[in-house]
This record gives structure tokens, sequence and C-alpha cells, in this order.
């Protein structure tokens, strides 16, 4: 679930503190985290990531409340070498939750259903864990779709997402605040879409939203890499 | 997730199930601009399919016209044959900013492997794949496997042959037991034509008598195809020569007849309409009305897959039939039948669509009296354009006392033009290579073409000089790097048709040959082993695509009100049209290539 920013541009520091963007809360939270998983099955999670490649990944949930919403299903999509590899990819459907309600299902489209012979989050969880591993996570407002997982790994596992990660909103941002630092931007998911030239791949599924998170990346990317040899 | 469009070629060639592999198996890459995709000499580790933005592909080795060989978009494929032959041959970069679907290497040629359409799409020369075209566009191809498919012995009586010593009254018993409109009478001079009509002719006309036998009043010219044939051919032939039947043989020996009705129950088309409105025309404004309706007629060739080169064929049929009958109507006897009027250029080959210029010219016999000539042919060059043929910008025409004259007159002519072969003799003499008679006296023609034989043959150096202008309009390729200005489109006529047209004219000239249809002169060619016969056959349906598109064309602008246009938006095309327009002109480029090496264009 893509969480489009506040009308007013900036989220307040209690959404900050919620979403657990606070960075030293996060750092020291991985720390412990880390010590706690020494001898897990998850250890290699928090090992640092020496590869090149990137995971973007997309949650759609019931809300948008990250302390009540439930996962509905969650995508993730591998990039390597500046492709994005749709054809590896990952699309987890979850067990109905209790939650799921016309609102909700009006955003994603899932109907109960629909996710009849959804996995159960535990085996979820794991099977994201195992796709990802510790490999750099981008998304669009990725702080919501990290607090919804964590969430859900605290409880099964004990620990959070221990990934670094980048969102692509704030990777846009960054980007035009250094062209034009008198614009102030809050770009929605589809005008970024259309801005950098990145066709839309089945919104708000999760595996559509991830590619063209992906995709949006890739595009950010190059850009950066054609600014600085110009 | 993956948005391919599996419903056109090479796609729509595998089953569901392919398709599923497919739509599972890519991978998306975004390329900036001017980044290299695929270098020449790389190993072709995927096959690319545009899903938005700009390919150009380089030939490296090229440098002197940019190397531009070829040009891709939206839902185009490229990489296949990299992965085929193992590495690329050229440099594939990205135009514009370009996302691209990748098919990786392996689940490509387990797809080959899987499918032998598939595979065959990948390996196909253009002849084949342009038989793909024509069966899309004719949505599912009812009429195309009805009629153009339709070979002349579906559609063939058996012959009614009648010994010449019977009588009339036995053979009105025939037709009339056999429920047919036609005999054929075994002379010693071949097989005779009897219609109902000839019976009428001989009873009243010629007063004899029910007992009479049928000697004399057969005719006898008889036009024949073969039983291999298409029927369209069929149809074209009795459109040209005015008959109702053909005859039809098979490795020489009498095999069947054809009749017109038999033809039209399997063709229900306007076509027949309108060349019987011309036949039945008693007045240049009744001869008007059909002509108006040519367009429309070829619109509907077209849409019902007939292929281009019939619909042409019938077009220049129907041309040549409206401007002999405007002969008839509007020149004096006995004059009109004396003198031999030709077309020429395009229209003499038989290959104009649409209407053209009027390009024509009269040889006179040697001992005709026309004091009025020069005002008669002024007014048939206004009878011409009051029925839609507009004047020549370069005044090859009638009325231009230039282009009338006996034959040694054009004897002196050809000559001066083969002494000095500067710009305008060259193309005087390329215009009268294509010389075609649509009225009076045929024979003249025939005369015609021998002194232009005569006076050519074995002149090397007029052959090089007529040659060079195949060179003259730069490689058709690099016509694709007008993108700036998109609706521009590409110059077909000058890029394609004309090198195509004017190599075979030049080699038909050398050869001596006396066909004037381009595709006849390319089965010629290849017959007589001056032409490979692959590239004959590639060349012939390289030029009906051109045509087709420029046709298109040109229908667009005749709708939309616009100025007729040559060009082609590469842009309008779909992904099929665009790879087979891809691959003409690559043909186009080698036999350029091979005409300048025939014909020492490289020094001269």
């Amino acid at each position: 679930m893509s969480v489009e920013a506040s009308p007013q541009g900036k989220l307040t520091w209690r959404q900050w503190f919620r979403l657990g963007e606070y960075p030293m809360l996060r750092a020291i939270r991985r720390a412990a985290d880390r010590r706690r998983q020494a001898d897990g099955d998850f250890a290699w999670l928090f090992n640092p990531y020496t590869g090149d490649e990137l995971v973007s990944i997309d949650c759609e949930t019931t809300g948008l409340d990250t302390r009540r919403a439930e996962l509905v299903s969650i995508a993730a999509v591998r990039i390597h070498d500046g492709r994005v590899l749709t054809s590896e990819s990952l699309d987890l459907r979850l067990e109905p939750p209790a939650s799921l309600d016309g609102d909700s299902i009006k955003i994603h489209r899932l109907r109960g259903v629909d996710l009849e012979g959804g996995m159960p989050v535990r085996d979820a969880l794991e099977t994201l864990l195992e796709f990802i591993g510790n490999r750099p996570l981008v998304g669009w407002c990725i702080d919501f779709d990290l607090a919804m997982l964590d969430r859900y790994l605290k409880a099964e596992f004990g620990f959070s997402l221990p990934n670094a990660t980048i969102d692509v909103a704030q990777q846009y941002r960054k980007r035009m605040r250094r062209s034009h630092p008198e614009l102030e931007l809050q770009p929605t998911f589809e005008q970024l879409a259309e801005r950098l030239g990145v066709p839309i791949m089945g919104r708000h599924t999760a595996l559509g939203d991830a590619v063209t998170t992906a995709l949006m990346h890739l595009r950010l990317d190059a850009d950066a890499l054609a600014e600085s040899s110009r | 997730m993956i948005d391919i469009n599996v419903t056109e070629p090479p796609f729509a060639l595998l089953d569901d199930a392919g398709r599923e592999r497919i739509r599972a198996g890519l991978d998306l890459a975004y390329y900036a601009r001017d980044e290299v995709i695929l270098e020449a000499g790389q190993a072709g580790e995927f096959v690319f399919v545009i899903h938005k933005g700009e390919v150009a592909e380089l030939d490296m080795n090229e440098s002197s016209t940019g190397g531009r060989i070829g040009h891709y978009t939206s839902g185009d494929l490229f990489g296949a044959i990299s992965v085929i032959n193992g590495q690329s041959r050229y440099r594939f970069v990205a135009e514009q900013e370009t996302l691209c679907y990748l098919m990786p290497r392996a689940l490509f040629l387990s797809l080959c492997e899987q499918s032998e359409d598939f595979s065959d799409y990948f390996h196909q020369r253009l002849v084949s794949k342009t038989r793909l075209l024509a069966e899309r566009r004719s949505d599912g191809g009812v009429t195309l496997a009805g009629f153009m498919l339709a070979k002349v012995h579906e559609c063939m009586r058996p012959p009614l042959l009648v010994d010449p010593s019977i009588s009339i009254r036995q053979a009105v018993l025939t037709l009339k037991e056999k429920g047919a409109d036609s005999l054929l009478v075994d002379t010693a001079e071949g097989p005779g034509m009897l219609t109902k009509t000839d019976l009428l002719d001989a009873l009243v006309m010629q007063e004899r008598g029910g007992g009479d036998a049928l000697e004399g009043i057969a005719g006898l010219a008889l036009v024949s195809v073969t039983r291999d044939q298409y029927l369209f051919e069929a149809l074209i032939e009795m459109t040209r020569h005015k008959v109702a039947r053909v005859v039809v043989y098979h490795e020489g020996a009498l095999e069947g007849v054809v009749e017109l009705t038999d033809v039209l129950s399997y063709f229900s088309s306007r076509s027949y309409v309108v060349s019987l409105q011309v036949e039945q025309a008693d007045s240049l404004a009744e001869l008007n009305e059909a002509s108006q309706r040519t367009p429309e007629l070829i619109d509907a060739l077209m849409a019902q897959g007939i292929r281009m080169r019939f619909a042409m064929g019938m077009l220049s049929a129907l041309n040549g039939r409206i401007i002999g009958k405007a002969w008839q109507f509007s020149m004096p006897a006995p004059q009109r039948d004396r003198v031999c009027l030709v077309v020429l250029g395009s229209e003499g080959r038989g290959e104009q669509i649409l209407k053209t210029d009027q390009d024509n010219a009269l040889i006179l016999p040697d001992d005709l009296e026309w004091p009025d000539l020069a005002a008669d042919s002024r007014r048939f060059t206004e009878v011409l354009m009051d029925l839609g043929y507009p004047r020549c910008p370069g005044n090859i025409m009638v009325s231009n006392p230039q282009w009338t004259g006996t034959l040694e007159q054009w004897r002196g002519r050809i000559r001066r033009w083969v002494a000095e072969p500067d710009g305008n003799s060259l193309m005087s003499l390329a215009i009268l290579v294509d010389v075609a008679g649509v009225a009076g006296d045929m024979a003249l023609v025939d005369r015609l073409r021998d002194v232009l034989i005569e006076e050519t043959r074995g002149n090397a150096l007029l052959l090089t000089h007529l040659a060079r202008a195949v060179l003259r309009f730069s490689t058709p390729l690099t016509l694709f790097g007008s993108l700036k200005k998109p609706a521009h489109g590409i110059d077909i006529k000058k890029g394609g048709i004309f090198p195509i047209v004017h190599g075979v004219r030049t080699m038909a000239l050398d050869a001596g040959l006396r066909e004037t249809s381009t595709h006849d002169r390319l089965s010629a060619l290849a017959r007589l082993g001056r032409l490979d016969a692959e590239v004959a056959e590639d060349l012939g349906e390289a030029l009906s695509l051109f045509s087709e598109l420029r046709l298109k064309a040109q229908l667009r602008c005749q709708r939309d009100d616009l100025l007729a246009s040559d060009n082609v938006v590469v842009q309008s095309l779909n992904s099929l049209e665009r790879d087979l327009l891809r691959e003409a002109l690559h043909l186009v480029k080698e036999f350029k290539g091979s005409l300048s090496h025939r014909y020492h264009l490289e020094y001269a």
C-alpha cells in the first residue's frame, strides 16, 4: 500500500515516529535485534550486503493506520544490472484478514474470495525474507510498508527488517530540490510515473506497484548518472 | 503485469501456453537516451521488445552514411537474430529514453523449439512474411480464401469442343443441352471461341441458315490462362481484352473454359461493376462517371486482402480501357485506328496506384494524313484532364509534338538521347522503355520497342549512365533519421520504389526484354539467370509492400483532403508492417549495391 504524503507536504513528528523513520531509533532497534538474532535462523539478514542487487517491495493492506491495518498481499521484485527481474518476482497473497472490508476492497480490488487459498502470515513472511535477503529495499513511501511488515515480523519472529532502504518519493524530492530549490514538490505516484515517463503497470496490485516503483528508481538513477557525467 | 501485445506476430504464432510463458518470463529494462543497448559483436543474451521509446540500429562498418540501418519503436522486437547467430552484427542505441521487455535467450530458444511457426518467423524471407500481413488484413481471411487464393482450375468448366463441320442448329442444341454460353470449335489453327452472340450474329446479320456449318463463324483471338494461375489474373485478362471468357491450358493442352459469370459467383466485388460501366459507356460523360469510381474500387480490393500486384494490374487494365475508349470517342476515324496511342512510365508498367499524371505519346504510321493532328491531340489531353488524369508536369503528352512521331522520328530521338545522355535524355529514355499501347494499331508499339532495343543494345556506357540514377536518392535507411519531425515520414517513392523500378528497368533494357511491368521483368530476369530467383521474388514483394504503404498513405491523404504525399509515417504503421518495411529497405540497399557493382557505378 502506498501512502500519499499528507496535503501539507510534511509528516508530523508523531507520524515520523510511528513510521519508525526516526533514524536514531531505528539504528538502536536494529542493533538490539541483531544481538538477539545472533544465533537464530535469520542471523544472516543482519550481515552487511555486498552485492549489487536491490529489491523493490510493495504491500497491500486493509487500511492506512499501520497499527491496525492488516496485510493482504506482499510483492517484491529484484533489480539487477539496470533490469527489473519481473520474471522472478514474488507475489504473495495472504489468508483473508478479519478486517477486510468494503473500503479497502475498493482500493486494491481483492475480495475475500480472491484471498481464499492465501498463505498463512508466517509462511508468507518467511518466503519474503528468503527472497529479499539482506539486499537494500526500494519502495514508494517505503516507511509505510516497513512499518506494516515490521509489526508482523515482530509478532512472528521478534525483529524488524534490518535492510537499508531507498524511498523513491524522497529520492525524487531530493533530486528536484537540488535542481529546482524553489519548488515544493509532493507529486503523487501517478504524477511521478508520468513525469518520469514510466508506464504504470497494474496500479493497486502489490506486484504492479512494486514493478512501477522499481522502474521509477532505475529512471531516477539513470538521470543521476547522466547528470554526474555532464 | 507484462503489458505486451501478443495478438500480433510473432507472438500470435504461439499457442496459449507459449504466450503465458512469455508473460511470465520477461524482465524489464530502462535505457537512457544514447545508451548502447546491444553492442556490435556482443553476445545476444536477450530478445528485446520495446514497450516505449525508440531504438536505432547502426552498422559500425559504415560510417559514411551514419550507418543507420534500422529504427524500432513501441511494439517492435529486436535482438532475435543476435540470439540465433550468437552475437550481434549491429549496434543498438536508445534514441530516446526506452523501456524494453527482455526475453532471456533460453526462453526464446525454447519457444522456437516448441513452435515451428514462431521459429520460422525469424528465419523467413520477406515473401512469406508479407503473406502474413495480407492474411491478417483480411480479418479472418474469408474473402481471401474465397477469392484471392482461388486458382483458375477451381472455377473452370470442361471445354465443349465441337467439330467445325457441325451445323449451327446442332451447336445451338449442344449449348442448350449443356446449359452453356459458349462452345470451342476445333479448327486447324487451334480452338476458336463461339458464343451465343456469334451464333445470333451469323443467323441474323449474315443471314446464314440453321443447317450451315460452323466454319468461319468462330473467332480465333483466344485469351488464355493456365490452370494454376490465380482466378484474379483471369479476371484481369478479361478486363484487358474485353472478353467474357478465357480458355484454360495446362502444359500446352486445352483443359477448360472460365466464364466471367462463374468468376463473379466467386467474387462479388465492385470491380466487375466498374469495368462493366467502363465497357458500356457510350459517351465521355458516362466514361467519366466510371472513371471517378476507380479509387473506391482499389480501396475495396485492398480491404478484401487482394494482393497489391493484382490490384495494380486491375487498375491499370481499367485505366488502359478508359483512356482507350476516350481516344475512340474523341478522335476522328480513320486516323484514330491507324496510329498507336501509348502510355509511358508507371502507366506503361501497369503499376500506378490511384490516378497518376498522364504520360502518353503517339506513334504514327509513315503514310498517314492527319491535318488537324496538333489541335486534336491538344484536345485529347484536355479530355483526359476532364476524366481526372492531371497534366504531366514534364509535358510528356500527345499534345507535345516531341512525343508524337513516326517510327523513324522516334528512332532519331532515341539516337539523340543515346548519343547525349544528359539528365533529360536519360529520363526520356527511361520513360520510353516502359511503353505500352492502349489504343489504335498495336503493332506499332511492338515496332517501337524493336527500335528501342536495336538502338541501345550492347551500349554499356549508356547502361552505366542510366543505372546511376538508382543511387541518386540517398540510401532509404537513413530516412528513418528524420525523426525529429516524425509526422513527415519517409519518402517511400524515392527511397524504395524508384530504386527497384529503375534498377529493374535498366537490367531489362540491358537484356532486351519486352516485358514492361516490373514484376514480369523480374520473372524474366530470373528466368534468364541474370538475377537470382530468390532475389527477384523478394524484390517483387518489397515493391508490392512499398506500393501498398504508399497507397495507404495516399488514400489517407485523400480522405483527409490533404495534398497527396508519398511519405509513409513509420510511427503510424503496426509493428509487423514496420518489420517488413525495414526488411524491404534492406533488400533495396543490397540491390543498389549489386547494381553499382554490375554497372560499375563506384568509379563512374
